[in-house]
């Protein structure tokens, strides 16, 4: 495969991940940070994430089994959570945790039972996503391409602070 | 009993139910919340009613209970107490009753035995005697027999005292008896005197009987039984019965009950036979007679002791013996008789003897004992117990009859009394224990009421709290899935934007409905952010105002740079179609010296006048609405250098100066970059009542309400626009005006960014280069709008610009006409565009500039005359520079036709300062070049200058492309333009030597003289400028150069992530610029970077990192504050600073105090969360006067955790996921005094 081809791969399966929501603009700025001297930036904090979120997730799982459900505890889990995956980008992740939180903030264990479900979904199948993204984004750099930025100005960081 | 019982427990059972429904499964219940939302509700009240009831069952069923169980006890304790005596108590009395009546029976025993013993003995000693003497023919033998008879019989009766007679009857009818009157105590012997001497003789008993024989009766010694007196003849047989041969007519004894006349008791007699000879003839026969008295006499006396009766009968049932002295015998006139117990004349005994009658039925069943209990008799009750003695001869009943008092008096009044005692006891027991459950159950049902109604009150507020959640939630959906549509269509806007096969009309209309979405956009944003918002008016120190209550905390605003003169020029462009429909000019005064970049909320500001203008509007039916700009500065060191030019500059404001003054008392604040921004805005509608002007701004409130129905409207708008002017440290107030309309004027205070004084300086160059550039001009405003023309032509004339106004295509031939009036001999020379071009430098050459700046609306564009106007101003088009202000509407034809005729200048409505420098720039350029090419290459202008008209053409679009982010791109842009001018040219120099000395950063700047638009490199373009503190000593510097060198500078330093960038179609080219200029941003700063998770510490740092900030990692608050006291800690300040857990540390340098500039905190981590931490730094911090910038970061998005953040002493608030740019703004604003 020549390099135009793996770019265009590349891309769409990039551009396919934005469309499911999987990524949201956020990541196109950790590319962006990927430079010379960091070049395997985005790749290690995903993985960071994963790792995190393997932590987590066995917590929020012990915490969801015990016979009195400290929701604080969960709460605070979850919060982290939505921090990390929201600094990837993982948008689908965040949007699961914010419903996760509001069942935390209602006391309600079947939500909460419901989400982590929910979340462990999600987070296996950006995980996948993310490995195909970057076993690709390898098979670019090694054809000797260079990953340009699929990055569109973002009109919504434009204008508005989304989160605000 | 049973059925009750089980009802009972029923209702037990459901009452317990119930309280456990009541009480327990609320966590379950909560699950099914949602389904049974209807149900509970009505649940809750039949609830009340179900509890009531179950309490009155419950308590009715315990009483009950109680009742039961206390009767029981009762009876129980009453029966066991009872019975038991009462059994043993009867055993005993029945042994007594029997022991008592076997006494008397015992005696009659005796009685009857010492009888017959007697008589035994006498017929022996009879026989005996007789026997001797049987000589029957001797009668002195029979004399002799008798006396030894009598003797013999003497002796026996006087041995035996109880006897009451014994007679000897022989066979010849000679009778000897002995007597005893017990009572006189007198003994007699009777016999009889034979008349015939056979007394042995076999003659038959019954013919000889009484015939010849007298009776005499001697009276005797009682004890000796010597004759003490002669013997008297009685009658036969009158004392005493004489046993006869009659009754022994067997030869066995007999027994009889005899009554006499004598005694009142009867008494009891025996015969028996005397035999010559064993189985011999009966020769006599002897009877015995004994009282029953003694008897009697022990029954009186056993009854005397133990009470009650008694009485022996026959078995005929005639009395023998009684206990009483009631009389045995009765008197008929055929001689006394016994007595029946049924005659008896004692009362008892006679009920007695009828009841045992009545009980036993007849006589022979008396033979069978009795015991009866209870028996009553009269008005007591009785023991009859009879008993049977069973004589061959003479059987006897023995009745006894005891009166129950005796036995059991004591026992049944014990009884009694226990029962009373008890029964009154249990009684009052019951009683107690029902107050107790009353009192006790009442207590229950209070608490079960108590606990119902909090049950209800805590189920309504979680219905309360789940709407209100749901609200929020709604919301939020809500503005997801608004902005969501909408991002989309502005994304794909940019897409189509920078497509490059787009025809200009196309990209003007994209360009157009970018623009109109980006402001949907932020409308809806608006919307929602207002829909968050509760209104309420509050009385404070007597002056109504309002509030703006954010549902989760405080509405806070945003503090970011924006060019507030390119957000308000955009405003105006979109409210422009809108006056334009309404035949209402919009105009925009902004006075110069408004500061270019301001830190605030733009997208309120913009909310605040598009309030403001859309309420002008709405009231405006004709005229105009002009919104006005100027600036009052704070700074003190400014302020005299710049009062003469505002006063210059505000020719048309003198409000300014007396504002100034007002604000003396504020300078206090004036240290900090403060300014404030004033505005008016002015309409000439309806206006409003004076009496309202006050009462506009609360909520719904509407000068006039009937206008609600004209003009529709919530009242809600002047609300919030005052609201957000006071949260912006304003004021808005409505103001007297000259002629009709309304105007409103109101402050605005806004913080300059890094040096505040640049921007300015630049604005006046732009115009000062321009008015010189022009000052040989004239400038021909032919425009519609009365208010816009005179303002503009105002200004010029200030910057020194010869300006004439015309206001229709007549007044504009005659100018024309006037200043041209070799015109004629111009339109003969235009016979090409070559020729012309000629003809037109030549003429520059020779006559002053001219430049007319025309309204579409003056062409007469409902027919086609205007074609025949544009050809007239053809014939000037050599001469003078036209340029076109177009309508929104304006056809493609007439753009067409103009661009044919060689107009490449057109503009927009409305027309604004902004966009007239922009015109005059582009003429000045245009004939910059022209004057540059005259020398150099006349061959190549055509076509050069072919681009020029493009790319000039294109600029207005550009223009009104940028939204206010980029901002800086026309400014660039415009710079650069101006960079070609001469006096441009000196400045590089002048700017790049001065600049080059004291800059540290990379200076590049373009070289841009004779190059223009896209025949320039865009790398050249870009102006990479970090600019450092030195800079400001240029400030004092006077003279339009050092002025110059320092505004450009100024610029940089405020835009230095800007996209300098005039090309906007090349994304690549943006961020790769933006990233270039971003990685010096941050040079020299030290951030402390407080942040748990691994994920956001590694973006957080390497975006740092990228920035040019070295970056000191800490896991947790603890560590973050343990960092920053070793910096604090004067001993501690030389030392290295290496965080206990070793994390990572870029780049750590020994620095000047403070260590850190600015320290970005996480707020949730473990060990000391972020708050915690900020507080802890600020309590540090206490006494020092050092203040550590503190960013927080989180991914909480609402408002409520920024005024949190805000409260513990943070400086700013960033969200997850960092922004890059965003985070830059905030880090660069913190800490803007320390790079």
């Amino acid at each position: 495969m020549n390099v135009e081809q793996l770019k265009s791969r590349f891309k769409g399966h990039y551009d396919f991940m934005v469309a499911e929501k999987f990524l949201d603009e956020q990541f196109s700025q950790l590319q962006q940070l990927q430079d010379e001297s960091t070049p395997d930036f985005a790749f290690e904090v995903v993985s960071l994430f994963f790792e995190d979120c393997q932590k987590i997730f066995h917590d929020l799982d012990r915490a969801l089994e015990q016979p009195m459900v400290d929701f604080k505890t969960v709460d605070n889990n979850v919060h982290t959570l939505k921090g990390s995956s929201s600094s990837i980008g993982a948008a689908r992740v965040t949007h699961v945790c914010i419903a996760f939180r509001s069942f935390c903030d209602e006391h309600n264990l079947e939500g909460c039972l419901r989400s982590m479900q929910e979340l462990k979904r999600e987070t296996a199948l950006v995980k996948n996503q993310f490995e195909i993204l970057f076993k690709l984004e390898q098979q670019l750099l090694a054809a000797g391409g260079s990953i340009t930025l699929p990055v569109k100005p973002s009109p919504q960081s434009n204008d508005h602070p989304w989160f605000m | 009993m049973g059925s009750q019982g089980r009802r009972c427990s029923d209702r037990l059972c459901c009452f317990s139910l119930s309280m456990n429904e009541n009480t327990i499964p609320r966590g379950r219940r909560r699950m099914f919340h949602k389904e049974v939302k209807e149900e509970e509700f009505s649940y809750a009240n039949t609830n009340c009613l179900s509890s009531y009831y179950s309490v009155f069952v419950a308590r009715l069923a315990i009483m009950v209970m109680l009742a039961i169980l206390i009767g029981m006890l009762t009876v129980l304790t009453w029966h066991f107490t009872k019975s038991y005596t009462t059994k043993s108590i009867n055993t005993l009395a029945y042994g007594l009753r029997y022991e008592l009546l076997q006494r008397p029976i015992l005696r009659m025993w005796n009685i009857l035995n010492s009888t017959v013993e007697i008589t035994q003995a006498q017929v022996k000693l009879s026989e005996f005697v007789i026997r001797q003497y049987d000589s029957p023919v001797m009668q002195a033998a029979h004399l002799e027999c008798y006396e030894v008879m009598r003797n013999v019989t003497w002796a026996l009766f006087a041995s035996r005292r109880a006897l009451n007679a014994i007679t000897i009857r022989y066979k010849n009818g000679v009778v000897q008896a002995f007597h005893r009157d017990h009572r006189s105590n007198y003994t007699f012997y009777i016999y009889s005197e034979l008349v015939n001497s056979s007394v042995l003789s076999d003659q038959g008993w019954g013919q000889q009987h009484h015939n010849s024989a007298v009776w005499y009766r001697e009276s005797l010694d009682p004890i000796t039984g010597e004759t003490r007196g002669n013997p008297k003849p009685i009658p036969p047989d009158d004392l005493i019965n004489i046993a006869g041969i009659s009754e022994v007519p067997d030869g066995a004894a007999s027994w009889h009950v005899k009554v006499s006349k004598f005694t009142d008791s009867p008494s009891l007699s025996a015969a028996l036979p005397v035999k010559d000879s064993p189985n011999g003839s009966i020769v006599a026969v002897v009877g015995v007679t004994t009282a029953l008295y003694s008897v009697g006499q022990l029954m009186k006396e056993l009854v005397e002791f133990h009470s009650g009766y008694m009485y022996l009968t026959t078995q005929e049932g005639y009395v023998i013996a009684t206990s009483t002295n009631a009389p045995l015998l009765r008197n008929l006139s055929s001689g006394p008789k016994l007595m029946a117990a049924v005659d008896s004349e004692d009362r008892i005994i006679r009920l007695g003897a009828k009841w045992l009658e009545k009980a036993c039925g007849n006589h022979s069943s008396l033979k069978h004992e009795t015991h009866a209990e209870n028996v009553r008799l009269g008005h007591q009750k009785y023991y009859i117990d009879s008993f049977f003695l069973n004589l061959k001869r003479l059987p006897l009943v023995g009745v006894i009859i005891i009166p129950r008092k005796y036995v059991m008096g004591k026992v049944d009044q014990r009884a009694l009394t226990t029962l009373v005692i008890l029964i009154s006891a249990s009684i009052c027991i019951l009683i107690i224990g029902c107050v107790c459950i009353l009192i006790l159950t009442s207590g229950v049902s209070k608490e079960m009421k108590l606990r119902a109604e909090l049950i209800s009150h805590l189920d309504a507020r979680r219905r309360a709290e789940a709407s209100s959640n749901y609200k929020s939630q709604f919301l939020a959906n809500m503005s997801h899935e608004l902005r969501t549509p909408m991002a989309a269509v502005i994304g794909l806007l940019d897409i189509l934007i920078c497509d490059d096969c787009l025809s200009n009309e196309q990209y003007a209309t994209v360009t157009q409905i970018r623009k109109c979405s980006t402001a949907l956009l932020r409308l809806l944003n608006n919307i929602l952010d207002i829909s968050k918002v509760s209104i309420f008016g509050k009385f404070k120190s007597g002056k109504r105002r309002c509030f703006l209550k954010v549902e989760s905390g405080k509405l806070v605003l945003e503090k970011a740079e924006f060019d507030l003169g390119r957000e308000l020029e955009g405003l105006v462009d979109m409210f422009s179609v809108q006056c334009i429909n309404h035949n209402v000019e919009i105009v925009l005064d902004l006075s110069d010296d408004m500061p270019k970049l301001v830190l605030g909320d733009s997208a309120r500001v913009v909310q605040i006048f598009a309030n403001l203008i859309s309420n002008s509007l709405k009231f405006t039916s004709s005229g105009h609405i002009i919104l006005r700009g100027w600036c009052e500065r704070f700074n003190t060191t400014t302020y005299s250098e710049k009062l003469p030019l505002d006063q210059k500059d505000s020719q048309s404001l003198p409000r300014t100066k007396s504002k100034q003054q007002e604000n003396n008392s504020k300078r206090t604040l004036k240290k900090e970059n403060k300014i404030i921004i004033w505005f008016e805005v002015e309409d000439t509608g309806c206006g409003i009542d004076p009496s309202k002007w006050e009462a506009v701004f609360e909520s719904f409130e509407q000068a006039d309400p009937s206008t609600t129905r004209t003009h529709g409207g919530t009242g809600l708008g002047l609300c919030i626009v005052r609201t957000l002017v006071n949260k912006m440290g304003g004021e808005i107030k409505v103001v007297e005006k000259d002629g009709p309309g309304t105007l409103m004027q109101l402050s605005l205070v806004f913080n300059t960014p890094g040096d505040g004084a640049g921007q300015n300086e630049e604005k006046e160059f732009t115009k000062h280069s321009l008015m010189v550039a022009l000052s040989a001009d004239l400038v021909l405003l032919a425009l519609n709008g009365r208010m816009s023309r005179s303002i503009m032509s105002q200004w010029l004339r200030k910057g020194g610009v010869c300006t004439r106004e015309v206001s229709e295509w007549n007044e504009l031939t005659q100018i024309l006409q006037d200043v041209f009036p070799e015109s004629k001999s111009g339109v003969e020379i235009e016979t090409n565009g070559v020729l012309r071009n000629e003809v037109l430098y030549s003429q520059n050459l020779v006559t002053s500039n001219f430049v007319i700046i025309v309204d579409i609306g003056l062409l007469d564009l409902s027919t086609s005359i205007w074609k025949e106007q544009l050809k007239f101003l053809d014939k000037y088009h050599g001469k003078a520079k036209f340029a076109w202000v177009l309508n929104h509407d304006t056809c493609n034809a007439v753009k067409m036709e103009l661009r044919k005729n060689g107009h490449l200048l057109m503009v927009n409505k409305p027309l604004y300062k902004a966009k007239l420098v922009q015109i005059l720039d582009a003429v000045v350029k245009e004939r910059n070049l022209v004057l540059q090419r005259k020398g150099v290459n006349a061959s190549r202008t055509s076509t050069v200058e072919r681009d020029l008209h493009e790319s000039l053409e294109i600029d207005p679009f550009h223009y009104d492309a940028v939204s206010s982010d980029d901002s800086d791109a026309s400014d660039g842009r415009s710079l650069h333009l101006n960079g070609s001018a001469v006096v441009g040219e000196r400045r590089m120099k002048n700017s790049a030597t001065r600049c080059n000395g004291l800059n540290n950063g990379l200076v590049e700047l373009s070289r841009t003289v004779g190059l223009t638009g896209k025949s320039l490199n865009p790398e050249n373009q870009y102006r990479k400028t970090a600019v450092n503190n030195g800079n400001l000593l240029h400030h004092s510097d006077g003279g339009k150069i050092s002025a110059l060198s320092e505004s450009r500078c100024g610029s940089s330093v405020i835009s230095q992530h800007q996209r300098v960038n005039n090309d906007l179609m090349d994304p690549n080219h943006i961020d790769t610029n933006r990233l270039v200029s971003r990685q010096k941003s941050l040079e020299g700063l030290c951030i402390l970077l407080a942040e748990d998770t691994p994920v956001l510490q590694r973006v957080a740092t390497i975006m740092l990192e990228k920035m040019g900030a070295m970056v000191v990692v800490v896991g947790d608050g603890q560590q973050a504050v343990e960092a920053l006291k070793c910096p604090l800690d004067a001993e501690c300040r030389k030392r290295a600073l290496y965080p206990e857990d070793g994390e990572v540390m870029s780049h750590m340098q020994i620095q000047e105090f403070p260590a850190f500039h600015l320290i970005l905190m996480d707020c949730q981590m473990p060990r000391m969360d972020g708050y915690e931490a900020t507080k802890a730094i600020r309590k540090l911090e206490e006494g020092t006067g050092f203040h550590i910038p503190i960013v927080a970061l989180t991914a909480h998005a609402m408002s409520s955790d920024e005024a949190k953040c805000l409260e513990v002493g943070m400086d700013a608030y960033l969200t997850k996921p960092i922004d890059c740019k965003l985070m830059m703004s905030t880090i660069l604003s913190l800490t803007k005094g320390v790079v």
